[in-house]
């Protein structure tokens, strides 16, 4: 009996392995099946995974590519943005990043330089000269060296306003100083609206479109760099003040009751629903409220109004510029020259063109095409002047985080905004 | 004779895959994050050693209490409210009612739906505007009950601690239920000779033959609601503020979206250190109890 239950042990046991090693043959050969042949593939991760206009844009441009050289074959990996970020960062520790991929200024850009992940691409800049706006290229610059080019330009903070409702409160334009700000936040409470519509569940607004902002009429556009130079420190009065300008908007109850429960699409459907009338947001919402609002006329765009005793210039906005694919560091020969081939084609006019018609702001000198909504240009208009930094896309991860957290808790009265500023240098000391 | 004596290779060889994969995905990792846990490294670039930087600051760190706070409230949420709840249902409904099966389907259906859409949909009914519990209050005038369950500091934990209950209670529905049905009738019908009330016989042959399936569930309650992440990590997202943050979304965020992997694996020694402890004072006490 035993013998025969032995027997059977082997039989299953052999099945078992020839199982496993028909499987494990089965990917060497598809592996093997990548290498030979003329055909010369790009492995490309990127977030481009819901049909937005601009995506659409960028999916055109490396379908374009492809057909125009038949020899190489992009292997696309779309995956969302959180995921993505995730994935890059866990990827990017087991040196198993793919050939191209789609990186964010700052923060996100200088570790993966540090770790020597990718390469600069200064010998094929020239291409773009004429096309791209020379300042616009600095985000993706780290110690003079280009990492990627950028596709569009997203001013992070911009206030969107509903024109009958904020006339219904006795007020034609948008007020230009924060004290008349407020006033028109407590005439809209009497109204029985929400003054403004907030989502901060995700954490991430109120440090991207609210502190970046606030915080650049407070302290100005060189606060950031000097903090991380050591010349300036959170616990400077502006700065802490900024984070009161915060913290005051939340006290007078300017914000919906559940602002940190809502994340940033919920917020939006408040301001498109009329339920709010206003809303602080990046340009990426430009063209769904657009899309969403009954009457395109209603909506009014402006800047954060300017505060007293603020260093900053009041015209300034926070953008950054985004979508760049950088290049492995390992790629040579053949597959470097066609990745950098990639390149060239997709950053072209074509593309900036179509994401222009998809109300996306871009930073090559091109004239806009017909059709461009009166909103883009006015939101162009609006951001052409000054570009302030975006906390989030200057300052390393670890205090990003705190920032983030710590905004949150100072709305709840969890902290005071001298708390958080004594957080904040005690994160950005612990970095040297 | 005995089989494994005659027959060693082929066993060996047999268990030899199962046992290669557990050792790698299991174990080995467990040794390393004790490697990374004395490193500062981002993943990127160089590690560097740091001794116990990581552990010293893990312990004066306010968000590693608090998490570990939650975790605990999580574990005894679990276990005095699903457990008893469970077996409070699965004896009514053993009581043969009407649509009895309708009943066991119906409290066994949140196993069945992904925790996303749970979380999605919990999150929705918490909403303090348009949400179905402040909407409810309001419409039978008790308006001022109304919270902003969510975003409430002080209300955050007990709403998401609501849903956890919630979620699980079928499972265990099933598992007692299941008990239940393998106490033989005899035994009542001997107790109702001798003239033992509903109650009594609900107390005096009923939970006493269920003791083991009761410990089971509490052993599995307390492994599961440690290992909590998901639910809370579409519900709040650790907010607002840290007020909901448990271990292991605290170690996540740290390790992959901060990329402190150094810090993360010093954070996972502890989750793994709390739930060995947890688990073997659990065992302790269930164990006293049977002798």
């Amino acid at each position: 009996m035993s013998k025969r239950l032995g027997a059977r042990a082997l039989l299953v046991v052999s099945a078992l392995m020839l199982v496993l090693m028909s499987a494990c043959s089965g990917n060497g050969e598809k592996a093997s099946g990548n290498g030979s042949g003329d055909k010369i593939e790009l492995t490309f991760w990127n977030i481009w995974t819901d049909p937005s206009p601009q995506n659409k844009a960028s999916l055109k441009a490396v379908k374009k590519f492809e057909k125009e050289h038949p020899n190489i074959v992009i292997k696309q990996q779309n995956i969302p943005h959180d995921q993505f970020k995730v994935k890059v960062k866990t990827q990017a520790a087991g040196q198993q990043l793919p050939d191209l991929v789609q990186v964010w200024p700052g923060a996100e850009l200088t570790p993966l330089v540090n770790g020597k992940l990718i390469q600069p691409l200064n010998s094929i800049l020239s291409h773009w000269d004429g096309l791209i706006k020379k300042n616009q290229l600095t985000d993706y610059n780290v110690d003079g060296k280009q990492y990627a080019l950028p596709a569009n330009v997203t001013p992070t903070s911009l206030v969107y306003y509903n024109k009958k409702m904020l006339a219904k409160a006795g007020y034609k334009e948008f007020p230009k100083a924060y004290e008349d700000f407020k006033t028109l936040i407590k005439n809209l409470k009497k109204q029985n609206v929400i003054p403004i519509t907030l989502g901060n569940k995700a954490q991430w607004v109120l440090q991207s479109s609210y502190i970046s902002m606030i915080g650049d009429r407070m302290t100005g556009s060189d606060f950031l760099p000097d903090v991380l130079d050591g010349k300036k420190k959170f616990t400077d009065p502006e700065f802490v003040k900024a984070v009161g300008v915060i913290k005051e908007l939340a006290d007078m109850k300017a914000f919906n009751d559940d602002f940190n429960s809502i994340d940033n699409i919920q917020h939006r459907d408040l301001f498109v629903m009329g339920d709010a009338a206003m809303m602080i947001d990046g340009a990426w919402s430009l063209g769904p409220v657009l899309e969403a609002m009954d009457d395109d006329s209603n909506l009014g765009i402006a800047l954060f109004p300017s505060i007293d005793g603020g260093k900053g210039n009041p015209e300034a906005v926070s953008a950054v510029t985004g979508t760049g694919i950088a290049l492995n560091s390992k790629l040579k020969g053949e597959k470097l020259k066609a990745a950098k081939e990639f390149l060239k084609s997709f950053y072209s006019k074509d593309y900036y063109t179509d994401l222009m018609k998809a109300d996306i702001l871009v930073p090559a000198d091109i004239d806009p095409p017909k059709g461009v909504s009166p909103a883009l240009k006015q939101v162009s208009e609006l951001t052409g002047d000054h570009i302030a930094p975006v906390y989030d896309a200057t300052l390393p991860v670890d205090v990003t985080d705190v920032i983030n957290s710590g905004l949150q808790e100072v709305t709840l009265g969890q902290m005071t905004p001298e708390q958080l500023a004594k957080k904040l240098q005690a994160a950005v000391d612990k970095e040297k | 004779m005995h089989l494994l004596n005659r027959y060693k290779w082929p066993a060996l060889i047999g268990i030899a895959p199962a046992l290669v994969i557990y050792l790698l995905f299991a174990i080995v990792p467990i040794i390393l994050s004790f490697y990374y846990s004395v490193m500062d490294w981002d993943g990127f670039t160089k590690m560097k050693f740091v001794g116990l930087a990581n552990f010293k600051e893990a312990l004066d760190d306010p968000v590693f209490w608090g998490a570990l706070k939650n975790n605990l409230l999580v574990v005894a949420a679990s276990v005095f409210g699903q457990v008893p709840l469970a077996l409070f249902f699965a004896l009514l409904i053993n009581r043969k009612l009407k649509f009895g099966k309708v009943f066991r389907t119906l409290g066994f259906m949140p196993v069945v739906i992904s925790t996303v859409i749970i979380s999605l949909v919990w999150g929705m009914m918490y909403n303090s505007r348009r949400g179905l519990f402040n909407q409810l209050l309001e419409g039978i005038g008790l308006g001022d009950w109304a919270q902003n369950w969510l975003g409430d500091p002080k209300w955050a934990m007990f709403s998401v601690c609501v849903t956890i209950i919630w979620q699980f209670i079928g499972l265990y529905l099933i598992i007692f239920l299941a008990a239940l049905q393998n106490i033989p009738e005899e035994i009542y019908e001997a107790a109702k000779i001798d003239g033992a009330s509903g109650l009594k016989r609900t107390l005096y042959i009923t939970l006493p033959m269920m003791r083991n399936t009761i410990m089971v569930a509490v052993i599995l309650c307390i492994s599961g609601s440690l290992r909590t992440f998901d639910l809370i990590y579409v519900m709040t997202t650790g907010g607002p503020g840290h007020t909901t943050e448990v271990l292991a979304m605290y170690m996540f965020d740290q390790t992959f979206s901060s990329t402190r992997y150094g810090y993360g694996s010093t954070l996972s020694l502890f989750i793994f250190f709390f739930s060995l402890a947890l688990v073997y004072l659990s065992t302790l006490i269930l164990r006293k109890r049977g002798d």
